[in-house]
């Protein structure tokens, strides 16, 4: 076949996604709140499911979290990984319920745990795909976390583009300069070998590099007043300054709880049981 | 004038080094100066450079005698942030001292962690001293790498630093961008009054911006002087491994002593006042079309047409359709600005990318048809940063993953052989990444070589390499052509294309824009002046003597006036450039 250059499923649509996704590139409702009440809207969300064994509850729930996925513009990877691991659960569980001679009870009384599960992925995905690095460090800096925690949030996305750029370099090196696979072998399983030995091999190079890389970034860091920072409250006010909480976060907030509260009313109401 | 730092018998010596990397520097800068410290590898100027912002000896606490005095506070009592208001420090690999997301956040950093009220109008004040104002809100990851050495300055200047220290500022760009980074410093130190201290070892930009020079050799400071009496002292410049400008070369060959021009504007009128003229008639230099068109194609794109899409989703077209054959023989530079299309092309003729319309096709295979990996026994692709080839831990280990995984016959032979080619058998059992810049060259040479390709692709083998490494790289590639049918290199380095290359390619914006050889290409001004390329001065001076086509040499310029010059030419020197390759000696 002959090989021609892929716009989606491919390894640099794959490496864009990332990017998208870490850095809230595609704007979406609560991209556009402050990023204390977005954290706050998730730790409700995902709370929510905890305290009831309800269908029409956890239903409800989760049609509102698909609903929020929705306005979040979160990309087609994440999601798409998020249904594929829906599905190969629910197939995974039907499968271990009939071979350990379970029945249907069984079966729903995991649905239900799927279902809670299914609720924070999403809420999670909303939250996470909504805050670029710095508003997420703000944000945690804004909730007393350690400086170095709240930074070392920031610098691990700084650092995400360069890292995949280098980890596919060195692995486009061993494709090219390694032994490569004699034949695919059952279901590909040497291909499949390979690449996991190349990841491993991949490792070391990638750990050096970066030492060698680091060893600039912390003088720089240290000229640039960072460790006097660590131990100064006027730096911390400064850099949080800018942190407004604007009426659309209340409305989103409180709307939010509203729909908490209203599936638990309409379980109250309507209550299906899993059994 | 005031001093703003002063050095005064200063020694240092790293921690568990053997030697002083300082022994007994003795150094004054003045308020508002523009001093360029040169020197050759290990002379002591990025150690004495980090000794004026205190990150010597506080954060690199090693031994020290003497005493450093930056705006009247000794180092030694003082801290790296409390100096680091008065001097700011930008280094060689600026990438890495880029912290932040996006330009905004990491030009405010620094006056954030010091809790200055007013950070955002400084900010905004040291993008608008660097001319970036509209690159603030994108991410630090999408910019070219001239714009993120310009980040990374602002970044320091927004603490309002009385000096400014740059460690080698245009290592890695185009020589159009290394001018716009020097405009630049010189705008700061003209409108506000900013000290300027840079490392530098290309002395074409010392001569034409730096008011001083410091020459540093063996950990200590040889002297310090105003520019033009600096370089007049070409010959010391050459025995401390900084060769003077090619102007300074050419004055030199016609006088031993007395003052030399700074750029080929003074050079030509300094020649002029000699009635130094241009012989009427060009004896030298290749006049013939580019490239044999009967030799065999050893590659050829066809109608190549490739692009990428962005984080926003929009296709950024990177090659629009480029026809090109490449023949046995022929020592192909590949030139162009950052964004030109340079390293694509070269990654469409490995076949790790294919394009998207047209055939990239190497010794008739094309890369449709079969995988990188079955390419890669004819072509071999050397990336910019040599550390991305450094795959396993010993430089034996890297030469000998190719020939071993491909079960090449006398693979341990084969490997010997490469090492000794580029005289690393000493350092072969070393982890790449420790090894110097040019000894890091040589060894992704070698990997190459033991590759045995056809076509052998080098992305920038030159960039930020001192003058003598550079040399070495460029004897050692004009070495391979026994091994290899065709060698392209892509390079921003005017230098290299005028001694190595046969053939130049320009692309400009992802068109193919000239064909032709050195000589013609920099006789051009046209063509440089569009696509943002710096001839050599030689070529300059030549242009502006009437010479057509230009010389690439020292020698040829020199050979090609009336006048004769002195009986002991110095430039003759060994880094005068004194082999052209060209039409005669390569076919």
């Amino acid at each position: 076949m002959a090989r021609t250059t892929h716009d989606v499923l491919s390894v640099e649509w794959i490496k864009l996604e990332l990017l998208r996704t870490a850095y809230a590139t595609r704007g979406g409702l609560l991209a556009t709140m402050d990023p204390r009440a977005v954290l706050a809207w998730y730790v409700l969300l995902a709370l929510a499911p905890w305290f009831t064994h309800d269908a029409t509850v956890l239903g409800l729930l989760f049609a509102f979290s698909v609903v929020m996925v929705v306005v979040s513009r979160v990309g087609p990877l994440v999601l798409g990984l998020f249904v594929v691991g829906l599905l190969t659960e629910g197939v995974y569980l039907a499968v271990a319920a009939w071979l350990f001679g379970g029945d249907v009870d069984t079966l729903m009384a995991l649905a239900e745990l799927t279902l809670k599960l299914g609720v924070v992925s999403l809420a999670s995905m909303a939250a996470f795909v909504s805050l670029d690095p710095e508003k997420l460090s703000d944000a945690l800096l804004a909730l007393r976390a350690p400086t170095l925690v709240a930074f070392g949030v920031s610098y691990g996305y700084r650092m995400l583009p360069i890292f995949m750029e280098e980890f596919h370099t060195i692995v486009d090196g061993h494709r090219l300069r390694a032994r490569p696979v004699p034949s695919r072998g059952l279901f590909a399983w040497r291909t499949v070998v390979n690449v996991g030995v190349v990841f491993v091999h991949a490792f070391y190079p990638m750990m050096l590099n970066t030492a060698k890389r680091t060893r600039t970034t912390v003088e720089a860091l240290e000229t640039r007043g960072f460790t006097v920072a660590a131990h100064d409250p006027r730096s911390r006010q400064v850099r949080l300054a800018h942190l407004r909480v604007t009426r659309r976060d209340v409305v989103v907030l409180s709307m939010t709880l509203a729909v908490v509260l209203a599936s638990y009313g309409a379980g109250a109401v309507h209550p299906t049981s899993f059994r | 004038m005031t001093a703003v730092i002063e050095v005064d018998g200063f020694r240092f010596r790293y921690p568990g080094a053997g030697v002083e990397s300082l022994r007994g520097v003795d150094l004054t800068v003045e308020q508002g100066d523009f001093v360029a410290v040169v020197g050759g590898n290990g002379s002591g100027k990025t150690t004495l450079c980090k000794a004026f912002n205190g990150l010597v000896p506080h954060y690199w606490s090693g031994r020290t005698e003497g005493s450093v005095t930056v705006s009247g506070v000794p180092t030694a009592t003082s801290t790296v942030a409390e100096l680091s208001t008065v001097v700011g420090y930008v280094y060689q690999d600026f990438s890495n001292q880029l912290v932040r997301p996006t330009v905004r956040d990491e030009v405010s950093f620094a006056a954030v962690n010091f809790g200055l009220p007013d950070h955002a109008a400084r900010t905004q004040e040291a993008l608008e001293m660097l001319q970036i104002t509209h690159l603030a809100d994108r991410f630090v990851w999408q910019l070219s790498g001239g714009q993120q050495h310009l980040v990374a300055i602002a970044a320091v200047m927004v603490l309002r630093p009385q000096v400014l220290v740059v460690d080698e500022p245009v290592a890695e760009l185009d020589p159009g961008r290394a001018a716009q980074i020097y405009e630049c410093l010189a705008r700061l130190n003209a409108s506000y009054g900013t000290t300027i201290v840079v490392i530098e070892h290309h002395t074409d930009l010392v001569a034409r911006y730096a008011r001083s020079v410091v020459l540093m050799a063996d950990g200590a400071v040889v002297w310090h002087l105003p520019v033009a009496e600096a370089m007049a002292r070409s010959a010391e410049l050459d025995a401390h491994g900084v060769p003077a400008p090619q102007v300074v070369q050419v004055a030199r060959a016609f006088e031993r002593t007395g003052p030399v021009p700074l750029t080929p504007a003074d050079a030509a009128r300094w020649l002029a006042d000699r009635g130094i003229e241009a012989r009427p008639a060009a004896p030298t230099g290749p006049t013939g079309p580019a490239g044999g068109t009967a030799r065999p194609v050893v590659a050829r794109l066809d109608d190549v047409r490739h692009g990428y899409r962005g984080v926003d989703g929009r296709l950024e077209t990177v090659l629009a359709g480029v026809d090109l054959d490449l023949h046995e023989g022929e020592r192909v530079a590949l030139v162009g600005s950052n964004g030109a299309g340079k390293s694509t092309m070269l990654r469409l003729l490995t076949g790790l990318r294919v394009p998207r319309a047209g055939t990239v096709t190497v010794e008739g295979v094309s890369t449709r048809d079969v995988s990188p990996s079955v390419m890669a026994d004819r072509v071999c692709y050397l990336y910019q940063r040599p550390e991305e080839m450094f795959l396993t831990d010993s430089v034996r280990g890297d030469v000998a993953l190719y020939p071993k995984g491909r079960d090449v016959p006398d693979a341990d032979g084969l490997v010997d052989e490469v090492l000794a080619l580029v005289d690393l058998q000493h350092l072969a059992d070393r982890d790449g990444r420790t090894l110097s810049g040019g000894q890091q060259r040589r060894a992704t040479l070698a990997v190459g070589l033991a590759m045995r390709p056809s076509l052998l692709l080098l992305d920038e083998p030159t960039s930020s390499l001192d003058i003598g490494s550079r040399d070495g790289v460029i004897a050692m590639l004009a070495r391979l052509a026994d091994h290899i049918r065709c060698v392209v290199v892509a390079t921003h380095d005017m230098h290299l294309v005028a001694e190595w290359a046969t053939r130049v390619i320009v692309l400009d914006h992802g068109d193919l824009v000239a064909d032709t050889t050195p000589s013609r290409l920099f006789g051009d001004a046209t063509l440089t002046n569009r696509v943002g390329l710096v001839p050599p001065q030689v070529a300059q001076l030549g242009r502006a003597l009437g010479m057509d086509p230009p010389p690439l040499s020292v020698t040829e310029l020199v050979a090609r006036t009336g006048a004769r010059p002195h009986a002991h030419a110095s430039a003759s020197g060994p880094h005068a450039g004194t082999e052209v390759p060209g039409g005669t000696h390569d076919a």
